[in-house]
């Protein structure tokens, strides 16, 4: 099958599951026994005025048409008005999503490049004592709460030893880069602006461990796996018997060969931290998605839950689709 | 590689320099995921309120005056009402300015007023509450020249009116600042969102709100009293409280909003030298409410062995940290008309000989539905045990606020552990929802179609007379303490953590949920 042939049948199935995806949120959305009318106006609102506004929205038509309408919207690319703030759903994922976007990046070349060096150090010091840390290592990643962490590298490297900055994007007083992507490291870059690039990326620095020491143990973990199984093989023992470098053998031959399934763990990463980020975002007043949706659904704000979702989804399965192409021009039997 | 890495720190460490906020500005920092706009006509959530008052003024003011929350006089010189209280004249002060310099009319306060019935968000109701709608608003809101405006209003004790018109729903917006940027008829609803450079005439300006980032105020240079003594003030979103109090500790915020009890409580006790705790009376109440429609309820005696049985002390000194003051009336304290009352204290061996009149000896059980908050659900644990020793069974029920209200809105309870926030500084606010069943809010939600009381709360919010009123108020108070289907648990307190450096944050905080003034704010 041609390369061409193959991302066309991917991206039909994308718009397969993006539609199963909406449906199914749709549905789940309005089974709440709840009235997000009533949420929005809150407690003190009396029941004429929580009625009206029903109406106003539209809220007291049928589940169908509602349905209806929503996917009409979806169509022309309308996700419709957030219940809450009354802004079109698609401004505020707009607003929100680059921030997370810097976080989600920087933290995944974090956990790849520890991860990958963890890997490969334990794989080929195999049940030594490097081995032995970079387990421990990995598993207190995954298990220590990410909200734990955060709060004690804060306390540490904010609070005690005043090394860092306690949150958000840019201090203060910093003039931010002129906008043009919206991640503030790669605007300072284009805008030239050394002051708000050293600032980001300071800012950067404890959000990014955080987030990608969590991310690090399972791309260790595999990275492991697959070097030993790559250097137990032939060709490995023929560059070796050639009396090849150890370093050029791992390096070059060994590591390029055990990157493929690397490539889907880190894939899946990446997008696990796109919308895991809450906590992460919370403790360090990053102003991204994964708190937008989060606060969505905690007012019972429809459409900027359905909104917020199905563009998670959306960039899910980007991801996923980048990874199999890179799986299919690295491996072309996969393409079958 | 080693070399690259101490490199890499070592310049990351070059690079940080923290520096003391300056002098004219105060920086806060707060959650402010419960904004949601700072339109005067659509803002309802209490700290975003205060940021909507900051920006609008409005013809009147709430300012505490002895202890007691009042309006007084704002944009509005001064003011003329008929005797039967239903004919409002208000004179506007000469040379009024937006903060653009555009000169401020009685059509800007007759734009404004009707635009809060137009829109018809949440705080619309307050105006209706005045008689005024979008239906009659051209008889009941118009101006009679540059300088004077007239409202046409039910009859209602003045202090009701002149409390309503007050900010944030009050503010007053440019005119022609908002109809120029109006898109498809919103009477420039999306503009006024998150700005308000040049639509208001209050002490400050909203420069810009970054959603989930930082909201900007700078001090108004037309405001009419003379610019406020801080030039700048910046509420930067903080989400988590304990990123807030490393914060403020460490000298980078003046404030922190949103400090935890237990925090306040640590700072109550250790006293720290460059820090302290500032609080004031909430203008908000706690109580647990019995539906009168729903079985053992209807009895009253069963209400009664209710408020006897729970333990009041323990829930403001447990869960609340000391953090409330004892109130079992439903108005908080400070209220004109109100009167200290109360009669209920923990009594067991009480309780349970009025529940064995009522015809219950060995108790009941009942559901106890309540939201997922912390002190809610600490609350509901301690209600559950009260109500165990006396045979009642409680079984506590948690969900999210949207649909405890709903399920009360319905009358769908059988006991709930809710909250109530002042809309207005009138005991009016407070005698309608929790006494009065025909205006379909707090009694009536209980089903307690108490006439008795009813029409008290309607008599004492027409009464011109402040001396009949109060009496009137006085009787609603003493009668509805014994009958009606709420436990009230406590007043809160608000607190905040706040720099040494900053002056007079006890001044602006006084009267809190209801009114914020960051104009009595300084810095050493």
């Amino acid at each position: 099958m041609k390369l061409a042939t193959f991302i066309a049948k991917r991206l039909f199935l994308m718009l397969l599951v993006l539609f199963g995806v909406s449906v199914l949120v749709f549905v789940i959305s309005k089974v709440i026994p709840a009235d997000p009318v009533g949420a929005i106006l809150g407690g003190n609102a009396p029941v004429e005025l929580v009625e009206d506004l029903k109406r106003r929205l539209g809220l007291d038509k049928p589940l169908i048409n509602q349905f209806l309408d929503y996917m009409s919207g979806l169509l022309k690319g309308d996700l419709g008005k957030s219940l809450k703030t009354n802004r079109p759903v698609v401004k505020d994922i707009a607003e929100f999503f680059p921030a997370t976007l810097e976080l989600a990046i920087s933290a995944t070349l974090f956990s790849i490049v520890l991860g990958i060096l963890l890997g490969i150090f334990s794989a080929v010091y195999r049940n030594r004592f490097i081995d032995h840390f970079a387990r421990v290592f990995s598993i207190l990643g995954v298990s220590m709460p990410v909200f734990w962490t955060g709060l004690l590298l804060l306390l540490l490297f904010y609070f005690r030893l005043g090394w860092l900055p306690g949150g958000g994007r840019l201090s203060l007083f910093t003039t931010p880069p002129t906008k043009y992507t919206g991640l503030l490291v790669l605007d300072s870059l284009l805008s030239w602006n050394t002051e708000a690039l050293k600032d980001a990326l300071t800012h950067l620095v404890l959000p990014t461990i955080v987030l990608g020491y969590s991310a690090t143990a399972s791309i260790a973990r595999i990275t492991r796996a697959s070097m030993l199984d790559v250097l137990r093989q032939d060709f490995i023992r023929t560059a070796k018997a050639k009396g090849i470098g150890r370093r050029l053998v791992i390096y070059r031959h060994a590591l390029r060969n055990a990157l493929i399934p690397i490539v889907t763990i880190i894939g899946l990463t990446f997008g696990g931290l796109l919308e895991g980020a809450v906590l992460t975002e919370t403790i360090f007043s990053w102003p991204g998605l994964g708190r937008y949706i989060v606060n969505a659904l905690l007012v019972l704000d429809y459409p900027a839950i359905m909104g917020g979702t199905l563009f998670a989804a959306v960039i899910y399965s980007l991801v996923n689709l980048v990874v199999d192409i890179i799986y299919a021009v690295l491996d072309p039997r996969m393409r079958i | 590689m080693r070399k690259t890495a101490v490199l890499l720190l070592a310049t990351i460490l070059l690079f940080v320099a923290f520096a003391k906020t300056p002098k004219d500005t105060l920086v806060i920092a707060a959650n402010t995921e419960i904004f949601i706009t700072l339109d005067p006509a659509v803002c309802y959530e209490t700290f975003a309120a205060a940021v909507v008052t900051a920006a609008y003024s409005g013809l009147t003011k709430i300012e505490p005056v002895n202890g007691v929350l009042t309006p007084v006089p704002e944009l509005a010189e001064r003011w003329e009402v008929s005797p039967d209280g239903t004919m409002w004249k208000f004179y506007l002060r000469k040379g009024l300015k937006f903060s653009n310099g555009d000169p401020l009319t009685a059509e800007d306060v007759v734009f404004s007023f009707r635009r809060v019935l137009k829109i018809r968000k949440s705080p619309a109701w307050l105006f209706e509450e005045l008689g005024l709608n979008a239906q009659n608003m051209e008889e009941t809101i118009y101006a009679e020249n540059d300088q004077t405006v007239v409202l046409k209003t039910k009859p209602l004790a003045p202090n009701i009116v002149l409390s309503i018109i007050a900010p944030p729903w009050g503010g007053i917006v440019n005119k022609k600042l908002v109809l120029a940027n109006e898109v498809n008829g919103d009477l420039g609803e999306a503009y006024l969102t998150d700005k308000s450079i040049g639509a208001g005439a209050g002490p400050y300006v909203v420069t810009e709100w970054k959603r989930r980032e930082v909201i900007t105020m700078e001090a108004n240079p037309y405001y009419w009293r003379g610019q406020p003594p801080l030039k700048k003030i910046i509420i930067r979103d903080v989400p988590e409280e304990t990123t807030q109090f490393l914060l403020i500790q460490k000298g980078d915020v003046d404030v922190a909003w949103n400090i935890t009890t237990e925090q306040a409580a640590q700072l109550r006790e250790t006293k720290p030298s460059n820090i302290r705790l500032v609080t004031t009376p909430g203008q908000s109440n706690e109580y647990i409410a019995m539906n009168t429609g729903w079985g053992p309820f209807k009895d009253e005696r069963v209400r009664l062995a209710i408020k006897y049985a729970i333990d009041y002390d323990a829930i403001i000194n447990s869960v609340m940290r000391g953090f409330a003051v004892l109130n079992q009336n439903f108005m908080p304290i400070g209220y004109f008309g109100y009167i200290e009352l109360n009669p209920f204290k923990r009594d067991v061996e009480k309780a349970k000989q009025l529940l064995a009149e009522a015809g219950y000896p060995n108790g009941f059980e009942v559901e106890l539905i309540t939201s997922t908050t912390e002190i809610r659900r600490n609350e509901a644990v301690v209600v559950q045990a009260n109500l165990a020793e006396i045979g009642i069974k409680a079984n506590i029920v948690l969900m999210p606020s949207g649909e405890m209200y709903q399920k009360y809105r319905q009358q769908g309870h059988q006991m709930i552990i809710a909250g109530w926030g002042i809309d207005y500084p009138d005991p009016d606010a407070l005698a309608k929802p929790f006494a009065n069943y025909r205006v379909r809010q707090l009694a009536w939600r209980n089903m307690w179609y108490d006439d008795y009381a009813a029409d008290l709360a309607e008599r004492a919010g027409i009464e011109q007379d402040p001396e009949r009123r109060a009496q009137l108020y006085k009787e609603l108070q003493e009668y509805w303490i014994y009958k009606s289907p709420f436990v009230m648990l406590y007043q809160p307190i608000a607190f905040w953590a706040v720099s040494n450096d900053v002056i007079g944050f006890e001044k602006a905080c006084e009267g809190y949920t209801l009114v914020f003034d960051f104009t009595k704010i300084s810095k050493k």
